[in-house]
């Protein structure tokens, strides 16, 4: 059975340790989230993102502190406002932006990791496989598709 | 009294009066092509030219112009310098002084009212048509000059040349964007001239030719090649004034406006903004209150 994985960027001061809390409260959460450790959500560049779906990840989950509750104040600020931006670019290059979700969860919100990790997991094993990771060139004997334009009747 | 002669005397005046120690404006080649000049003598204002091939952006130049020579304390600060503006190059004067790459002072702007740009200029053949980006201005004024050169141009009818390839790439399911995506990004050689024909594009190290970048690497393997183009297209959202120059040079012909309109279009959508029609930073760099911290 096909099992998505998923690269999990959790904030240090929060969402890490709410998995923790998920964790010592012995909560059931899917073992397909590989977690990574970053000292705010704001930390998480989208270069960091584009790489783990270029790497094979089949979805990327953001965790950070709640708006307001910031450990350098206006990290997650950013970040809210940054990832939207890059859903619609990855939507644009033909990913689905259903594969990267942005979510607070607060250090005591151990119910809430789970069940987000949960949904998330789900909503990835129901997309499929990612198919985004292209490592071998394309060969150079075979034509190029054709561009827009060249389809377009060669209209400038 | 034709705008080449006007720019001709405002550079003469303000290069013999030593209010500048440069003026950037454009100059047609030996071959007949018109390109930028870098004009340091008042004998030399006659080089200088206006026509409907002065494509290039030379507010890319700034960046260059206006670093201080040498290192510490012994840094000469960099002399004032004269260019040569469209309405579309004025924004990026905007961003740029948003971001505090040079103050307002260190730079003159001879700004030029502009009724187009045709296509093919810059490569020899130049063509009737206007330039796409031409086709979907409406301001041919620019928003910041200290002169302003030439009447105020008709705008004519103002189209919207992207939307037809934005709708049949958003028609497409997922996977054939990609695909589509990843064919035209293999053609990238890693030349980088798309970058360096961006006024936006002034980091003194780029992300993507750092040898010691541990998540983008260098190689010419298509994703790289897609990491390197998604992620300048990012940094550009909020930022990217549209004069497609980038498209423009690029030698493999990558649609690589059509991201940018895209992203700008996006920007609109989410937060109202428009890059440089104020000096104000692109939303994304700021608080949700929408101050700098």
């Amino acid at each position: 059975m096909y099992e998505p994985k998923i690269v999990g960027f959790l904030c240090t001061w929060c969402s890490y340790s709410g998995a923790d809390l998920a964790g010592v409260s012995r909560l059931k959460s899917p073992w397909n989230l590989r977690a990574v450790r970053v000292p705010c959500s704001g930390r998480v560049a989208p270069e960091l993102i584009l790489r783990a779906f270029d790497e094979g990840a089949d979805g990327v989950l953001v965790l950070g502190c709640h708006i307001g509750e910031c450990h350098y104040d206006t990290g997650n600020h950013r970040t809210a406002k940054r990832l939207p931006v890059l859903h619609s670019l990855m939507a644009f290059a033909g990913l689905e932006p259903e594969r990267l979700r942005l979510d607070w969860v607060s250090a005591s919100e151990g119910e809430r990791f789970a069940r987000i990790v949960n949904e998330f997991t789900q909503t990835v094993r129901a997309l499929g496989p990612c198919t985004w990771r292209q490592r071998n060139p394309i060969p150079l004997m075979e034509p190029l598709p054709d561009t827009l334009e060249a389809e377009a009747g060669g209209q400038p | 009294m034709n705008t080449t002669t006007a720019i001709q005397d405002k550079a003469r005046e303000l290069l013999s009066g030593g209010q500048v120690t440069c003026v950037i404006g454009y100059e047609v080649g030996p071959r007949g092509r018109t390109r930028p000049a870098f004009v340091t003598r008042a004998d030399d204002v006659a080089r200088l030219v206006w026509n409907q091939e002065c494509t290039h952006n030379l507010t890319t130049y700034l960046r260059d112009r206006l670093r201080p020579k040498g290192h510490g304390q012994t840094a000469e600060p960099p002399g004032r310098v004269a260019v040569v503006v469209k309405p579309c190059d004025s924004r990026a004067i905007h961003v740029l002084l948003a971001e505090n790459q040079f103050q307002r002072d260190q730079v003159y702007l001879i700004g030029v009212a502009c009724e187009g740009i045709r296509q093919g200029a810059g490569s020899g053949q130049v063509t009737d048509a206007w330039q796409r980006r031409c086709q979907a201005c409406a301001e041919r004024l620019p928003v910041v000059y200290d002169t302003l050169i030439g009447e105020p141009p008709e705008v004519g009818q103002v189209s919207d040349p992207w939307g037809a390839d934005l709708a049949r790439l958003e028609a497409m399911t997922p996977a054939e964007r990609a695909s589509f995506w990843l064919s035209q990004f293999d053609r990238c050689i890693r030349c980088y001239a798309c970058r360096q024909a961006c006024p936006m594009c002034n980091c003194p190290t780029c992300l993507y030719e750092r040898d010691d970048s541990l998540w983008v690497a260098m190689r010419i393997a298509p994703d790289e090649k897609r990491a390197f183009h998604l992620g300048r297209a990012y940094h550009l959202a909020g930022r990217c004034i549209g004069c497609d120059e980038c498209e423009r040079v690029c030698p493999m012909n990558i649609p690589i406006s059509l991201l940018n309109r895209k992203l700008a279009s996006e920007m609109e959508a989410a937060f109202g903004f428009r890059a440089g029609l104020a000096p104000v930073l692109s939303p994304i760099t700021t608080t949700l209150g929408g101050e700098e911290v």
